[in-house]
């Protein structure tokens, strides 16, 4: 035990620390930690006054203790009393309390505030920054509304100290990222740009940090500091070692500062001024050049300071990917680094090269590597290093080298780290199917996948093999083959008997002419692996069985014979006792051909993108998949990435939940529990795509509908809304509607998909299904950035029965997960009950954090009265003789409107079948005229209604007349659908 | 930007976390525990750069860090940092503040490290000294880690502000702790009273 100072510092601080460290046991450390904390807090609570120094001493024992991780709930007072006192050394432990223990309270946060604001005023350059290291470290919602107007002036006042400067700089960008609204932008912002000017480097430093963050939001106003910059960094660049003093770092001129400058630079495009251009050009060159001389220390200080600059500067050429020249001598660079024996050059080389393999410039000069690459992920020790190099070759992949490097991959995988097995599976499905030429080779990497790591492929893996055989028929032979063979290995995969089963069941009969594969062999062979399988495989595999059943006739008594046994028919899994039920009575009621129609061979999967690549997606955040951006920049990798062109012919109707939005992230839809029999046939092996389900059982609109039968709203009010989404929202705190809401609700009166609402971090996309006075609507949540939300919660209310007190629709939510990954969509599932007549849609609030800031936005649920139509037909006499029942006045609405789109009579039929209302022909003497009818269905009532709308091309003018049963609706309909045309 | 520093010993004791960002006081241990367990898994002499654990934010942030002798510094960071630029930053803070309590605590420091210290000069003593504290003295920088929290966090706090660097020269840095010093000198001097302190 060293020697404790005595004389210096706090001798009690001292001993309570020695006193804990002496503990023998977690016990008596908290026998002592809580004999401390009761003696600080009497002394607190004491009568006795305690001097400066003894709350010093105390609150750094209490310091101490929370850093131990114990909770500290008191002592918050005596620091913010410390923060009036004068002396430095007070003020200083006070201050580092608050920012270590920040607490909630607000009467706490007033008094905190007043200290900050008094030392900011004091023109004390050590307070002043005490103070805002404070702001900045706590970075509050709070602190930024008392400070954010403040900051700005202080950091461009002409008196303020240098030091002050720096840290109101960077006390700004704090605010500014924790609360980008509470920052004004104004005159100040040009004063910012001049800082890059500034004499002191310190200033500098901090007023690019600051500048690189603002100009992401608001680039124009900053754009003159693209200039600036360059030249800064030339000066500093072509300096001497020696001119810059003390922030020359180990015969590196101010590396830091050069690293924020390029950072900086890659927030615009390449200058468009020549001059600038040139100078920057020259810039680049110089640090590609220093390289390359001899270093002037062997410290490691001197090449990490040298080589940070340099790895910035690739990443600018990497930005601006327009200097071929540039672009290669980095990548010579990067290789070099390749084989750099410091471990963490060889990181950030492959780190950096990653990058550079998706310009079309450097390419090809990266693919010059492979081999050194492949020769890291074989052999390098550290676990980082080898992700990096396989990432890189996951992004230097191509048609070229596909082959070798799925097959690196595969070696990789029998040895790889289990932490990132997963991600290797995924990428080298990704790569085997992109670049599949030869179908063969990839559905014999897909089962070397799983047997090398059968555990580790995912659902989508197995799923997208299955979806390519069955989509290709020339592979379907030699899948069937193949997967025969791999399933007489003594010990199989699991999934390798999923993917086995399924394949035999549609195309088991294309082996089936040799006899060493005769049907009962296929038989015997996967039955003998049915026992030791999980619930949802034998399932597949009875699916399997009632297959073969029609494929192979012969088969057809041992099948049976296996279903009529106990252990199926009575099976305590209900899914299971239900297949074998059904199926066996299938086999034994419907004849030849029904059986043949039922269990006709799959239809081809709809094209779309590979699931696996959204799961990748998923995992890895946007930025991951270089290969992703590769396929966009290269038409004519595409379809190979499909697989094969859609044939419209053969692929079953387009699937009601078919991806209207493009993005793939989020769990099929079809999630019900399977509800019931036959219908749900195989539907576990493409979950992903329940419209191509086999012409067996209901189809997807009926599955619809029986799903939607019972909302079961045993407790309507609970239904109203998620009851606690989250603690902090509740449906009454739920904020005001953006002032778009209606223009979107507009956009969907006449249609029940597309994008509800989109800004730069969210994407909110709708998809919704109505039958009579039911509904069902998804919603997808994507998130348009890299970072993860936290404390996702979607609310849905509806104000208008708060209002009212009537319920007229019942909405029921499912939670979705509070965490929405980077570049990841999540779907909510809402269920829709129109139970009697309503006026304004149901509200949808979506709270998140992003980056720990809050965001709340509160949207109008596309749910309007219109949607529960049910169109009718009748005749031209019918039409008039309800019109003429309804003649009431209070029962008619109508409007003369001016066009607002032009008057095309196609669009406008759609518009009004869009609508919901049926369109009734010759009914209108007019035919230029439109004539609807239909019946909105609520649980309470029916309102019939009957609509007319007069076209005049001439004057672009509209008349709408509604006629319905109940005035409000009348109305209502009227004002919803005059907005339409 | 930096998310969190955390310094915790070879038996994932915390020494020191900073949070540049707000976690409950719950997830900060949490979060100290799975950055111990991310990086006291791996091998010496393998690189310095990791991908973050799930709770400080998974792949987008890295964890850079350093061991020196019984000690882990780590930088949580996002992609908007230079890992080199942090590696050195690190190394920078940790020398500094060692050297810096080192001359304040004489006493901690035996005499002939001290001598070292000198001979070699500021600049080139790292190496040399980190090798002695390997060898010989592994307990003194931890010990002056936790006996000196306050000087430690102020010397970390002219170097990083709200997860922002703030300062890279040292000689600014040692100028203002050294004014900071003077203050408190002449402070303390009036105020000690070490008689009754306990």
């Amino acid at each position: 035990m060293p020697a404790v100072s005595k004389g210096d510092g706090m001798r009690g601080l001292a001993v309570f620390i020695s006193d804990i460290r002496n503990c023998k046991s977690k016990e008596a450390e908290i026998k002592r930690i809580n004999k401390e904390l009761a003696n600080i807090r009497s002394k607190f609570k004491g009568d006795k006054a305690l001097d400066g120094y003894s709350k010093k001493k105390y609150v750094c024992k209490l310091l101490f203790i929370f850093l131990l991780g114990h909770d500290i709930d008191f002592g918050h007072m005596e620091a913010v009393n410390l923060l009036s006192s004068n002396k430095y050394t007070e003020k200083q432990i006070g201050y580092l309390f608050i920012s270590v223990l920040v607490n909630s309270n607000s009467e706490l946060i007033r008094l905190i505030n007043n200290a900050i604001k008094n030392d900011l005023a004091s023109r004390n350059p050590t307070f002043m920054c005490l103070a805002l290291h404070c702001i900045a470290n706590v970075g509050s919602r709070e602190m930024g509304e008392a400070f954010a107007a403040d900051i700005p002036r202080i950091l461009v006042a002409g008196d303020s100290m240098d030091s002050v400067k720096q840290s109101a700089a960077l006390c700004l960008l704090r605010l500014y990222k924790a609360s980008p609204d509470l920052v004004p932008m104004g005159e100040w912002t040009a004063r910012v740009v001049h800082l890059l000017n500034d004499q002191h480097m310190g200033v500098v430093t901090a007023a690019v940090s600051l500048i690189t963050c603002l100009c992401k939001k608001n680039p124009d106003d900053f754009k003159t500091c693209v200039s600036l910059a360059v030249s800064r960094l030339s000066r500093i660049v072509s300096s001497a070692s020696t001119d810059l003093q003390d922030y020359t770092y180990y015969f590196v001129p101010a590396p830091w500062l050069s690293v924020k400058l390029l950072r900086l630079l890659q927030c615009y495009p390449p200058p468009e001024d020549a001059a600038v251009k040139g100078r920057l050009v020259e810039c680049l060159e110089t640090v590609l050049n220093k390289a390359q001389e001899p270093p002037k220390s062997k410290k490691v200080q001197h090449s990490n300071a040298k080589n940070a600059i340099l790895f910035e500067t690739i990443s600018l050429i990497i930005h601006y990917d327009s200097e071929p020249n540039l672009l290669v001598r980095a990548c010579n660079q990067l290789g070099q680094f390749l084989q750099h024996r410091e471990t963490n050059l060889r990181y950030l080389a492959l780190e950096s090269m990653c990058t550079l393999a998706s310009s079309e410039f450097s390419h090809e000069a990266v693919k010059t590597h492979i081999d050194t690459v492949i020769n890291a992920l074989k052999t390098e020790r550290d676990v980082s290093v080898r992700q990096r190099a396989a990432d890189l070759l996951y992004a230097m992949c191509d048609r070229s080298n596909a082959k070798q490097i799925v097959s690196e991959m595969l070696r990789y995988l029998e040895t790889a780290d289990y932490a990132i097995r997963e991600e290797i599976v995924l990428k080298v499905a990704i790569l085997a199917e992109k670049y599949a030429v030869d179908y063969s080779w990839y559905v014999d990497t897909i089962l070397n996948l799983i047997r090398i790591a059968g555990d580790y492929v995912s659902e989508e893996v197995w799923y997208r093999v299955l979806q390519i055989v069955t989509n290709r028929d020339d592979v379907q032979g030699y899948a069937a083959k193949t997967v025969f063979e791999a399933l007489q290995a003594p010990a199989c995969h699991e999934n390798m008997v999923k993917v086995g089963g399924y394949i035999l069941g549609e195309f088991g009969n294309l082996i089936a002419g040799d006899p060493r594969s005769s049907p009962p062999v296929q038989f015997s062979l996967l039955h003998s692996k049915f026992h030791l399988c999980s619930v949802a495989t034998r399932a597949l595999l009875l699916s399997t069985y009632i297959k073969f059943i029609n494929l192979f006739p012969e088969t057809k008594a041992t099948i049976q014979g296996v279903l009529r046994a106990g252990s199926q028919l009575r099976n305590a899994d209900v899914e299971l006792q239900q297949r074998a039920v059904e199926y066996l009575t299938l086999s034994s009621v419907a004849s030849t051909d029904v059986l043949a129609t039922v269990l006709e061979e799959m239809p081809p999967f709809p094209e779309r993108e590979s699931s696996i690549l959204a799961k990748l997606k998923r995992k890895k955040g946007p930025g991951a998949g270089s290969a992703l951006d590769d396929s966009r920049r290269d038409p004519s990798s595409h379809d190979i990435n499909g697989g094969v062109e859609p044939t419209p012919s053969t692929v079953s109707t387009p699937s009601p939940s078919a991806d209207l939005l493009g993005l793939r992230a989020a769990p099929p839809p079809a999630a019900p529990p399977a509800p019931s029999g036959a219908g749900n046939l195989l539907v576990d092996v493409f979950s992903d795509s329940p419209a191509a389900q086999p012409g067996l059982g209901p189809s997807p609109e009926e599955a619809f509908l029986s799903e939607l039968e019972p909302p079961a709203p045993e407790s309507p009010m609970a239904l109203l809304a998620d009851p606690a989404p989250a603690a902090d929202a509740g449906p009454e705190d739920i904020g005001p509607p953006i002032p778009e809401a209606d223009e979107l609700l507009n956009k969907f009166v006449c249609r029940n998909n597309g994008v509800l609402f989109e800004n730069q971090l969210l994407q909110i996309g709708v998809k919704s299904e109505f039958r009579q006075n039911l509904g069902r609507m998804y919603l997808f949540y994507g998130n348009k950035t890299s970072v993860q939300f936290q404390n996702f919660s979607p609310t849905v209310v509806h104000p208008g029965d708060l209002q009212t007190h009537i319920l007229s629709l019942a909405v029921q939510t499912k939670r979705v997960a509070s965490q929405v990954d980077g570049g990841a969509q999540v779907q909510q599932v809402l269920n829709i009950e129109c139970l009697r007549d309503f006026l304004t849609p149901p509200l949808l609030s979506v709270r998140f954090r992003y980056g720990g800031a809050p965001q709340s936005l509160t949207l109008k649920l596309p749910v309007t009265i219109n949607k529960f139509f049910q169109p009718t037909e009748m005749a031209a006499q019918d039409f008039f003789q309800r019109w003429k029942q309804l003649s009431l006045p209070q029962q008619e609405a109508q409007k003369i409107f001016k066009a607002n789109h032009p008057m095309d009579a196609e669009v406008t039929k759609a518009k009004l079948l869009g609508f919901g209302s049926a369109l009734l022909d010759n009914v209108d003497p007019n035919p230029e005229n439109f004539v609807g009818a239909g019946i909105i269905q609520t649980k309470a009532l029916q309102v019939g209604c009957l609509l007319r709308l007069e076209p005049n091309a001439q004057a672009q003018m509209y008349r709408l007349t509604l006629r319905t049963s109940k005035e409000p609706v009348s109305r209502h309909l009227c004002e919803l659908l005059a907005q339409q045309f | 930007m930096i998310k969190a520093i955390l310094i915790f010993n070879n038996h994932g004791k915390p020494r020191l976390s900073k949070f540049y960002q707000p976690y409950s006081e719950d997830t900060q241990q949490q979060i100290i525990r799975e950055t111990f367990h991310l990086v006291s898994k791996r091998d010496e002499n393998v690189c310095n750069f990791l991908e973050g654990g799930l709770l400080i934010g998974g792949s987008d942030n890295k964890l850079i860090y350093r061991h020196y002798a019984t000690l882990y510094f780590v930088f949580c960071v996002d992609s908007s940092e230079s890992e080199l630029g942090i590696l050195d930053l690190i190394q920078r803070w940790f020398f500094h503040s060692l050297e810096h309590v080192g001359n304040s605590v004489v006493t901690v420091f035996p005499l002939w490290l001290s001598q070292i210290f000198e001979e070699e000069g500021v600049l080139s003593m790292h190496k040399v000294f980190v090798e002695t504290l390997d060898k010989c003295f592994e307990n003194v920088c931890e010990l002056d880690l936790i006996f000196h929290v306050d000087k430690v966090h102020n010397i970390l706090a002219e170097m990083v502000m709200g997860g922002m660097v703030l300062e890279t020269n040292m000689n600014e840095i040692v100028t203002q702790i050294d004014a900071q010093n003077k203050l408190e000198k002449s402070e303390t001097f009036i105020f000690q009273s070490p008689r009754q302190d306990r």
